[in-house]
């Protein structure tokens, strides 16, 4: 599964990288990385909500450092349950 | 000139202790003509800078508007205020013209040699000695090729180290081995003159005992850079602005989220956005076949039009981005050292994406930004071209 954070203008000041960090850490962390691909995305549209990020097919928008780990169980995880 | 033109660099220690410097170098760039004069005023601080000021300017101007050189040297030397206590007027100085034919004119007075490499290393050239008012001036006229470097040196160059690292400071064959060793075929105007003045500071053991001056001239071969930034402001000018920045041999860059968006569209390949931060405060970089550099916006042109003020003083000696990876780093490397003609097509859309109330950045930043780093290039003597859509 791809998993697509948003690496825009606006994300980016919002801290994508925090994101991105916390993200690598946990696919390490629970040994996903064959099942989940982390990769950079330009602008979804939704810039007032980021920091966006797209599961599979799914925008989701809110993301920071700090509630990565509980959006990674709630959109990433959910999502792997469901394949 | 043969799709040939110049590129131009200097950078000066002051001796320790000195507010001015003594040496000086003028500039002056006349459609594809350069010519450059570093001049050297006797003795030091205030005296030394007013004559080696009026020595370079009269110079310039004269032998940029095309006057003989006799002509030139002679008012130089009619024209210097005699000091009181030693009875001389003086100031030395070195002219190095490349003319739009691509024919290079030396002239030398009393400042060390010209120091020439082609492909890295040191030639010799012939000299012509002329006596102007009874100054020996040396002459030096022949064909330059693309890369070919002169390296002009005030004598607080080759007096470095004396009595510290050098008997007698570091002769003209050690600075021509030092030259050679350091050459890279990518060594720029400025990058050379800092090479060679750092080395100077490091032998002075950073109290330079003299003003110490090395000023450059690279030929080279025009580079087009194309970039776009921003999407325009009527979608269906689009294909346009995508079909401008792809005309062409050229290096072309795609600036901002939504505009690589659309050139991708355009060209019908992928865009593919990376996640690695080279640095924190620079977004990453993307790829899209075709182009050659993809980065984020106006916060990549920001941190670049920065790098250009710091490139532009004449303190800045070393500059990180030359090695760095990030996507303002590599920006500032294309359009600073590898562009000699750019263009920048400017899309004025509003973007949805900055709507964002916490975004500090309005379309009138962002204008003002492409022309402050517009002007900044020109400085650097790009060829600057702005075109919006």
């Amino acid at each position: 599964m791809d998993v697509f954070v948003c690496i825009g203008s606006s994300c980016h000041l919002k801290g994508s990288r925090e994101v991105i960090e916390a993200l690598q850490r946990l696919v390490a962390e629970r040994g996903l990385e064959d099942r989940v691909a982390l990769k950079g995305s330009f602008c979804t549209g939704r810039c007032t909500e980021g920091v966006c990020v797209r599961v599979g097919e799914t925008v989701t928008t809110g993301w920071n450092g700090q509630n990565a780990a509980e959006n990674f169980e709630r959109y990433v995880m959910g999502a792997l349950q469901h394949e | 000139m043969r799709g040939l033109t110049t590129e131009v660099g200097f950078v000066s220690l002051n001796k320790k202790g000195e507010e001015l410097c003594g040496d000086r170098v003028e500039i002056i760039r006349h459609g594809d003509t350069t010519t450059l004069v570093l001049a050297d005023g006797l003795g030091s601080g205030v005296r030394a800078n007013i004559l080696s000021t009026l020595t370079s300017k009269i110079l310039a101007t004269m032998m940029d508007s095309g006057m003989p050189v006799e002509e030139c040297v002679r008012t130089v030397a009619r024209t210097l205020p005699i000091s009181r206590d030693k009875g001389v007027a003086y100031s030395t100085f070195t002219v190095m013209q490349v003319a739009d034919d691509g024919v290079l004119t030396l002239l030398q007075y009393d400042n060390p040699s010209v120091i020439f490499l082609r492909g890295g290393v040191s030639l010799h050239y012939p000299q012509e000695e002329l006596l102007i008012d009874g100054k020996k001036v040396c002459k030096t006229v022949f064909e330059t090729k693309p890369n070919d470097i002169f390296v002009a040196m005030s004598d607080g160059v080759p007096f470095a180290g004396v009595g510290i690292q050098y008997n007698y400071g570091w002769q003209r064959d050690n600075i021509i081995d030092y030259l050679e060793a350091n050459y890279e075929p990518e060594l720029t105007a400025k990058a050379a003159c800092a090479l060679l003045v750092d080395e100077c500071d490091r032998l002075y053991g950073r109290a330079p005992g003299d003003d110490t001056t090395v000023a450059a001239i690279r030929v080279r071969r025009r580079q087009q850079v194309k970039v776009l930034i921003g999407p325009p402001e009527h979608p269906e000018d689009d294909e346009k602005a995508v079909a401008a920045l792809m005309d062409g041999e050229a290096k072309r860059v795609a600036c901002g989220g939504t505009t690589s968006n659309l050139v991708a569209r355009a060209l019908g390949k992928p865009l593919i956005p990376s996640i690695d931060y080279f640095d924190p405060e620079i977004p990453p970089t993307a790829r899209i076949e075709g182009i050659d550099l993809v980065t984020e916006g106006v916060i990549t042109i920001g941190r670049v039009l920065k790098l250009a003020r710091d490139y532009l003083a004449d303190s800045a000696r070393s500059d990180a981005w030359e090695r760095k990876k990030d996507g303002a780093s590599r920006l500032a490397k294309v359009l600073f050292e590898e562009a000699t003609d750019i263009a920048f097509y400017v899309g004025r859309a509003i973007n949805p994406a900055h709507q964002n109330p916490d975004l500090p950045i309005s379309i009138v930043i962002k204008m003002g930004l492409i022309d402050e780093l517009a002007e900044l290039l020109r400085k650097m003597g790009k060829r600057v071209q702005v075109t919006y859509f």
